[in-house]
């Protein structure tokens, strides 16, 4: 149950294709450059220099050294190291030290030639004497344009993030502002208006909590919404559990719409919905605080209190189901129960569950519209 | 005769501490009876520290999100005041009052100290018997935090303590008691259908705060390292 995870920061997703572009030119460039210099030296008086192994191995070598490194290098790639995996990053490393390697070993065994070994420690040594002379001035300039860098990656991000959110806001939050100044002298639209608002912004900011798409939970979800957002009235919903939506499911989840439903338009709030799925049940209970009905009587009540026998109690009956409603000292309390076969797939989106035929969904659907 | 009930508001938004504090003028002695005395308020943590230390009130209403401190809100107000107690020699209480209903908000907040947590759109009665429920050392949970329980612990899936005194496991009472509260009942009408004293329906939920303060299981610890409290 991972709710506070975060997807990481600055790695935008699509840079990789751009990325292997890039590596495509650079070998290109550099099969060029090796053609141009093998032109040159066919015919000039460097030609000697060149053809001779002594000196052309070696120049090949600091060549291939430094595309090596310099491909690493690319100030781009430093600006996206901190995305990077560890494993990414120890194969960039490896790479510059690959490519430093060849270089050095190239230009010392150019420069030595024909001296013998001590000619070559020598060499070695004065080299080194002056890249750290060299790294010890240039550090401090190193370190401070690193450091410049990073703060502005983060600054980048930062401002990203930022617009983001600005717009977020703009095309919801300001939206609904505006809209509810508008409509100020009606409040049951008001109320809807910022009940709805509310609602979408802290799906957004708590987003951390992926549910599946289709599951049971979150068809509850949206069709308890779907009535406060029908008539107005705030409904109290808390879901414990999960899993895929199937027959069984698509069945409660209809019955709880009617029952909430039937709740907000006949009862007085708070209207609260909780919603257990358990591993072999699945339980709802839609608590208001009206006056209540009486089942027993519903022989004699008008036509739309048809709604709870058919759509609740006909419709859990045909999976197996109960239904029961409780008359309480303050309100009433529908309560929903029914059977949970093993969890299995849910279905394709848009098939219809095998039980229930579409047309009898639909008859009673519109049964219970008033 | 009404008791008076010394509180802290601590809120970073004035038009909200004010509200509160009309709305408990008017519901307290009719609904819990008792009359609130505000005796201080804060909009920050450290200025909720500092006050909350000085006026030590029977209860502080706690927003969870607030500025300054270390950037934990409500969590860095527990953390400073850990071990203050009222001039009667009981504990400072703090009732967390949120917007919020995130879990990670939840847990933090109970799990560094608050006997309690209801979200701003609880009703005025609702919010002054919750009061005096937290001033008497109860804890006070909303529909939303029973369901994050008995998410956390398993209950759902089916996991029952075989002792009331596991940490981790909700007894088969407890679960009763949260699945009732989750359902939006109060806690007059949950004794009722348990057949069980209101007492002891506190007793069942103060039992719940402390496996949920104090408890290992790894979805609560998972809640809590996101807001760096275990």
């Amino acid at each position: 149950m991972d709710r506070v995870s975060t997807p990481p920061v600055g790695t935008p997703g699509p840079v990789r294709p751009a990325r292997r572009q890039v590596r495509v030119s650079h070998v290109l460039l550099f099969v060029g450059f090796l053609l141009v210099l093998a032109g040159l030296t066919m015919r000039t008086p460097m030609g000697g220099i060149a053809r001779d192994p002594r000196y052309a191995v070696p120049l090949l070598a600091i060549a291939v050294g430094a595309f090596i490194a310099w491909y690493q290098v690319d100030a781009n790639h430093i600006g996206r190291w901190a995305g990077r995996s560890a494993w990414g990053r120890a194969a960039a490393i490896g790479q510059v030290a690959l490519g430093v390697v060849l270089a050095a070993i190239g230009g010392l065994v150019l420069m030595t030639q024909g001296r013998g070994v001590e000619g070559v420690w020598n060499g070695a040594l004065a080299a080194f004497a002056v890249l750290l002379g060299v790294a010890t001035v240039a550090a401090p300039f190193l370190v401070t344009l690193v450091r410049n860098l990073e703060k502005e990656r983060i600054a980048r991000v930062r401002a990203t993030e930022r617009a983001d959110i600005a717009a977020h806001l703009h095309d919801s939050v300001l939206q609904t502002l505006a809209l509810i100044q508008r409509r100020a002298d009606d409040p049951a639209t008001v109320v809807r208006l910022a009940r709805r608002q509310e609602r979408e912004l802290r799906s957004w900011l708590y987003a951390g909590q992926p549910r599946q798409a289709d599951s049971l939970a979150e068809r509850i979800t949206a069709a308890v919404h779907e009535v406060e957002d029908d008539h107005g009235i705030p409904v109290d919903l808390v879901i414990t559990g999960d899993r895929p939506i199937d027959e069984v499911g698509e069945a409660l989840v209809m019955a709880a719409r009617e029952a909430v439903r039937n709740a907000v338009r006949h009862a007085r709030p708070p209207v609260s919905v909780y919603a257990e799925v358990g591993l072999d049940q699945a339980e709802l209970f839609v608590r208001d605080h009206g006056d209540g009905f009486d089942l027993d009587a519903l022989e004699e009540v008008p036509a739309d209190r048809l709604g709870v026998r058919e759509s609740i109690l006909a419709r859990m009956a045909r999976v197996g189901g109960s239904a029961r409603v409780r008359r309480m000292s303050d309100g009433t309390e529908v309560a929903l129960v029914v059977p949970l076969p093993s969890p299995n797939p849910a279905p394709a989106p848009g098939t219809q569950p095998p039980g229930i035929p579409a047309g009898q969904l639909d008859a009673v659907e519109q049964e219970t519209l008033p | 005769m009404t008791q008076t009930v010394r509180l802290v508001l601590v809120d970073d938004h004035a038009m909200f501490r004010s509200g509160v504090k009309a709305e408990l003028a008017e519901a307290s002695v009719g609904a819990a009876g008792w009359a609130p005395e505000i005796v201080g308020e804060a909009a920050d943590v450290d200025t909720a520290v500092k006050v909350v230390s000085q006026t030590r009130p029977d209860v502080v209403l706690l927003d969870v999100h607030l500025p300054g401190g270390m950037g934990n809100g409500a969590v860095d107000v527990l953390r400073g005041c850990v071990g203050l107690t009222t001039e009667a020699g009981q504990p400072v209480r703090f009732l967390a009052l949120s917007v919020s209903d995130a879990a990670q908000d939840v847990i933090a907040v109970i799990r560094a100290g608050a006997r309690g947590y209801v979200t701003k759109t609880i009703r005025a009665t609702d919010l002054a018997r919750a009061v005096a429920r937290v001033r008497d050392g109860d804890a006070v949970f909303s529909p939303r935090l029973a369901g994050f329980v008995l998410d956390a612990f398993g209950s759902t899936a089916g996991e029952v303590a075989e002792v009331d005194e596991e940490l981790d496991r909700l007894s088969a009472r407890e679960r009763e008691v949260m699945r009732l509260i989750a359902r939006g009942y109060q806690y007059k009408e949950v004794a009722k259908e348990l057949f069980i004293s209101v007492k002891t329906v506190e007793t069942h939920v103060s039992a719940v705060l402390r496996k949920l303060q104090l408890s290992s299981r790894h979805e609560l610890t998972a809640w809590a390292v996101g807001r760096r409290i275990v």
